[in-house]
């Protein structure tokens, strides 16, 4: 740690921002966004671009964000691809079908999300099944659910809804024709999960619980508790989008959804989540969702095949964990020479 | 069971060779989780109450879902059998595994009319007729309509890339808008966005900005509509939205005029014709000359939504 010449401070800053875990994820972003702006030229760098792949990160960001937190702290949630659905069926059922206040839909379509979540910790947390496999069962039985419900009930798959007004404009409008408001929500469960991760007691917590499970509860963790909470926290933002995706677009449909669950884990793992638990940040999740939806808009301003958009979002998510595991050991190294 | 089996089949062969029966038909279709079949369903049950006055029986046999569909098609063809119908209206949607149990059963001496799907098999199973739809000529009424509306550059969305039902729709719409003059390209939007209303909606965006020469897509799914609709509104621009299928929320968008038009198949004609008919060849020895009999596409826009509204909440579209 010396400080005696502007060469080593400039290289020992260069160091530090390396090993932040961030940084992996920050590159990947900018090598993404300069391909893509060549690519697809004056529209994708414009307002009709941003437009387009904020729309998108908004949406699978909202969920990518519990997604990560419960990563990080070693569980996976498969059944947020099911959780879209039904909180959007529950919101159009109850303030489409049966004509009750959005407010009640709304609420209705949220609880939904929560106490799926609560039975994917409960399930977790009371019996030895990995949460992979808990979370694959209640997918598909929330799945089943939700269709017999639709069928039983409207006798379709498919409901309309035209929102309140209110309601419109809070999770349904486009800012300008374009920007869907859904950013602003993203942007605010980001902070709130910042908070939540990087300042607040719980997220030692939720790293530890990632960590080493074992030595969290005996360290006074109440792992059950927090990990309980982290699953309804991703189930509260996947109906969370599903109430939004209602609202923007006056239809719920049984089908729909699945597509999250793969597009959330490679967000957050593009964002240098450890896949096992106990490393992540906030930050890199919001650059991983970000990367990941540039490329997938991208590839269609860009006019390439959509098909080399699953190409490059495929070796991206192979890069991303590759170049994790080089910052992770650069920075194991350099913390180890400085010591 | 085997004795049983070759009892009840001889005793049917022995009922057919002296003339006086009654006409008992079965009629398959797919799973009790899809709506679609419901307003089947609805066509058989009307057929059904002209089966029965008329001295015959109707018995409608689903599966419980698609997970093992072809084996449980040949389970319920079987069981039909055994049961000694003397007709079966199915569609074909497994060729592999229907056509041997379809062949048996005809070798039986089963009248077989088939339904929904599996045109280019018919010959296969022998079928008396085919009532529905065919993906070409669907697409091609489609492309025709818009064409005929004033679009000059059609966007066909296919949302399963590779899946070739979708891919014969597009064709369909390609040479339909070519006759009016117009041009099409084909969108494969990558799988991950199948279902994904906003992912779809952002992929079209891309495309309407991209190339300012489109004036009116047409997905080959019903949720592409909404993502079209959703793309207009977001760039304001002059775009007809289009579709295959539709749900109640497409036809508020055809009320609203935020959607043109959707292509229907009208399923409720599928299965009534297809009971019907099956009975009246077998108690009246009735044909049909026209042959396939297609009931699509039907255009549903801005002209007859309301009367389609009024079928959709009897069940029947």
């Amino acid at each position: 740690m010396s400080s005696n010449s502007t060469s080593s401070r400039s290289r020992l800053s260069l160091g530090r921002l390396l090993r932040l875990p961030e940084t992996g994820s920050f590159i990947g972003f900018v090598v993404v966004y300069i391909f893509f702006a060549i690519l697809g030229g004056a529209v994708f760098v414009g307002a009709p671009g941003w437009s387009s792949w904020l729309n998108i990160a908004a949406e699978v960001g909202i969920i990518a964000l519990p997604v990560g937190l419960l990563m990080i702290a070693g569980e996976f949630d498969i059944s947020v691809g099911s959780i879209v659905p039904a909180s959007s069926m529950t919101v159009a059922m109850l303030s489409g079908h049966y004509d009750l206040p959005a407010a009640i839909g709304i609420l209705g379509g949220l609880s939904v999300g929560v106490l799926i979540g609560f039975v994917n910790g409960l399930l977790v947390t009371r019996t030895t099944i990995p949460s992979l496999i808990v979370t694959i069962g209640v997918m598909f039985a929330v799945m089943g659910l939700t269709l017999g419900f639709a069928v039983l009930l409207k006798g379709s798959t498919s409901v309309s809804y035209v929102p309140h007004p209110t309601a419109k404009y809070l999770l349904g409008q486009f800012i300008n024709y374009m920007f869907n408001v859904t950013i602003l929500w993203w942007l605010g469960f980001a902070a709130l999960f910042f908070y939540i991760l990087h300042i607040s007691p719980l997220g030692n917590w939720i790293f530890a619980l990632g960590g080493d499970r074992e030595s969290a509860r005996n360290a006074g963790i109440p792992t059950s508790k927090v990990t309980i909470g982290l699953f309804m926290a991703s189930g509260f933002c996947a109906a969370f989008v599903g109430v939004a995706q209602v609202m923007t677009y006056q239809q719920a449909q049984v089908a729909g959804g699945q597509a999250f669950i793969f597009n959330s884990i490679m967000c957050v793992v593009i964002g240098g989540v450890l896949l096992t638990g106990g490393a992540g940040s906030i930050i890199g999740i919001l650059l991983g969702t970000m990367t990941f939806a540039v490329v997938n808009q991208g590839v269609f301003f860009a006019s390439l095949d959509p098909n080399a958009g699953s190409i490059i979002v495929g070796a991206l998510l192979l890069v991303a964990v590759l170049s994790n595991d080089s910052f992770r050991k650069l920075a194991i190294s350099a913390a180890a020479k400085k010591s | 069971m085997k004795f049983t089996k070759t009892f009840v089949m001889a005793a049917t062969a022995a009922l057919m060779a002296t003339g006086v029966m009654a006409q008992d038909i079965a009629v398959i279709a797919g799973s009790v989780e899809d709506a679609f079949m419901d307003k089947i369903k609805k066509g058989v049950d009307d057929a059904t109450h002209m089966v029965e006055a008329n001295g015959g029986s109707v018995q409608y046999l689903r599966t419980q879902n698609y997970e093992n569909f072809g084996p449980d098609l040949v389970t319920l063809i079987n069981q039909a059998v055994a049961q000694g119908v003397d007709g079966i209206a199915i569609p074909v949607w497994v060729p592999d595994a229907q056509i041997p149990a379809l062949q048996a059963a005809a070798a039986a001496g089963i009248k077989i009319m088939q339904y929904n799907s599996g045109l280019p098999v018919k010959a296969d199973i022998g079928a008396i007729n085919y009532f529905g739809s065919d993906e070409y000529a669907a697409g091609f009424g489609g492309g025709k309509y818009l064409a005929e509306k004033g679009a000059e550059h059609i966007l066909c969305h296919i949302q399963v890339p590779g899946a070739i039902n979708l891919e014969e729709r597009c064709r369909g719409v390609t040479d339909g808008a070519a006759e009016a003059g117009a041009k099409v390209t084909v969108l494969n939007t990558p799988a991950n966005l199948d279902g994904d209303v906003t992912g779809t909606a952002e992929a079209l965006k891309a495309e309407f900005i991209g190339d300012s020469s489109i004036d009116a897509m047409v997905s080959c799914a019903d949720f592409g509509a909404a993502a079209g609709a959703n793309a207009v509104e977001q760039t304001g621009l002059d775009i007809m939205v289009s579709a295959f299928d539709f749900s109640p929320a497409s036809l508020e968008r055809i009320s609203a005029g935020t959607q043109t038009m959707a292509i229907d198949q009208q399923p409720y004609l599928q299965g009534f014709l297809a009971t019907s008919m099956l009975f009246a060849h077998l108690k009246f020895g009735t044909e049909i000359s026209t042959d396939p009999v297609l009931t699509g596409p039907a255009i549903i826009d801005a002209s007859n939504v309301d009367a389609v509204k009024a079928g959709a909440a009897l069940g029947a579209r």
